[in-house]
């Protein structure tokens, strides 16, 4: 469960919100608040005021698998196998068992063959895939994504879906420019100027947005 | 106006780019994987790196620009207003191009993503180079902000434009479709020929083709026009 009370930050006014879904795409346009959004539910910024609970608890006492809007500037590492080693070193696990859960999660995004490449040598789409197999390498309970898909072509893309799918997390808060994507999703927020519009299943919130180039691709077309 | 590429090969980290084909006047779109060189091949086009072997040869071009893929990379200066100046232009008339207005003494790096894209894409096209090089210019943009740099881009009525871009939702009208896979550029040929072969295509197009409809463009719209007429 996702819950947030009296929310207000920077752009971001949001009175009441109680989300149990597993699979929340988060859309709206540019500037409406929804980077804000995941980072405050991250636990990256401290909200000015209100509180957000995931699982029933503050962001910081939730293990969170992260991968921000910007990969080029969040990376820390200069080889990729140190980075997405980087969340179970940080937590302190073993010499194997931290091996063994980059290989796998190099393996879940399909980079395993990128494991020793320096991160600089990587294309755009590609430090995005690393970034969230680093997200994914400490089984995270919440993964939170902003926008990690706008860099990647179609089948990265489903490819990052389907990682995201089987994941073990409880939640998976989506932040995306694909409708197409939000339309699979189990539960949808649309934001604009900083408040949540609409909420609901992607058909309830979707039918909101038909007169809008929001409306996703293929239910313009098929419907 | 074109440029001839002709049996090109160069080798670039894991990535060995190859390929052949006349980029001639219009809009073209060059899609593609991840990781497939579609940047890199553009970094070619523009000579800020040269092939290693066969050769690129441009005839009739006096000006070529390259937007990359990441805007902040193009940034300069301190100002809104004195980046546009350092393009050449008049930051008056550009800031309103932009919807940039009332932003000229802002730092650029307050701007959005999205307004950093579109303020780089406005410089880019009012520069109106005879060659113009779209690095992915519709990621991280919102659909209305998609669709008003579509407008921008089907604007430019003269020279070569080619964008590189895994865009699967909102697109321009092209004139051609090439295919980046693994490093080798193939050219599917001018639009609307060309659609059915585009392995690439965002899935409305995918779909109209499967029910046999024939798109004349690569647009929503386009899609949805050709279904209509197979449907009556």
């Amino acid at each position: 469960m996702i819950r947030i009370a009296n929310l207000r930050h920077r752009v971001i006014d949001v009175p009441d919100l109680a989300v149990d879904a597993r699979h929340i795409a988060v859309i709206g346009p540019n500037g409406s608040g929804k980077t804000t959004l995941l980072s405050i539910c991250s636990g990256i910024e401290e909200p000015r005021r209100g509180t957000v609970r995931l699982l029933g608890r503050p962001p910081s006492a939730v293990r969170i698998g992260w991968v921000g809007e910007f990969p080029d500037r969040t990376l820390l590492f200069s080889r990729v196998y140190d980075e997405i080693a980087s969340p179970p070193r940080f937590r302190h696990r073993s010499c194997p068992e931290t091996d063994e859960k980059v290989r796998a999660a190099a393996e879940v995004v399909g980079i395993s063959h990128l494991l020793e490449a320096k991160v600089s040598a990587l294309s755009g789409g590609e430090k995005a895939l690393a970034a969230l197999a680093a997200a994914g390498a400490d089984d995270p309970e919440v993964l939170i994504l902003d926008e990690a898909d706008s860099h990647l072509d179609a089948r990265t893309a489903a490819r990052v879906q389907r990682a995201v799918q089987e994941s073990a997390a409880t939640h998976v808060l989506w932040c995306t420019q694909s409708m197409d994507l939000a339309a699979s999703a189990d539960y949808v927020l649309f934001m604009a100027g900083g408040m949540i519009r609409h909420h609901g299943t992607p058909e309830e919130v979707f039918s909101r947005l038909e007169d809008t180039c929001f409306y996703p691709t293929m239910w313009r077309i098929c419907r | 106006m074109r440029v001839d590429i002709e049996d090109i090969t160069l080798s670039r980290g894991r990535i060995t780019l190859r390929g052949s084909g006349t980029f001639g006047e219009g809009i073209h779109l060059v899609s593609g994987p991840v990781g497939s060189g579609k940047s890199t091949f553009g970094l070619l086009l523009a000579e800020i790196i040269h092939p290693t072997g066969g050769s690129v040869q441009r005839h009739g071009i006096s000006s070529t620009l390259l937007m990359l893929q990441f805007p902040e990379y193009h940034i300069t200066c301190p100002t809104i207003a004195e980046e546009v100046i350092s393009w050449g232009l008049d930051p008056d008339d550009l800031l309103v191009e932009a919807d940039l207005a009332g932003r000229a003494d802002d730092d650029p790096f307050h701007l959005s993503r999205g307004e950093l894209k579109r303020l780089i894409l406005a410089c880019t096209v009012a520069r109106n180079p005879d060659l113009l090089m779209l690095d992915e210019p519709f990621s991280s943009l919102d659909c209305a902000a998609k669709q008003r740099a579509c407008r921008v881009i089907e604007g430019r009525r003269e020279g070569i434009t080619i964008i590189f871009s895994h865009e699967r939702a909102i697109l321009p009208q092209v004139d051609a479709i090439w295919e980046m896979e693994g490093g080798t550029l193939k050219a599917l040929g001018s639009v609307p020929r060309a659609i059915p072969r585009w392995r690439h295509a965002p899935p409305y197009l995918t779909y109209a083709l499967e029910l046999g409809a024939r798109p004349e463009n690569i647009r929503l719209q386009d899609a949805r026009e050709a279904v209509c007429r197979i449907r009556g």
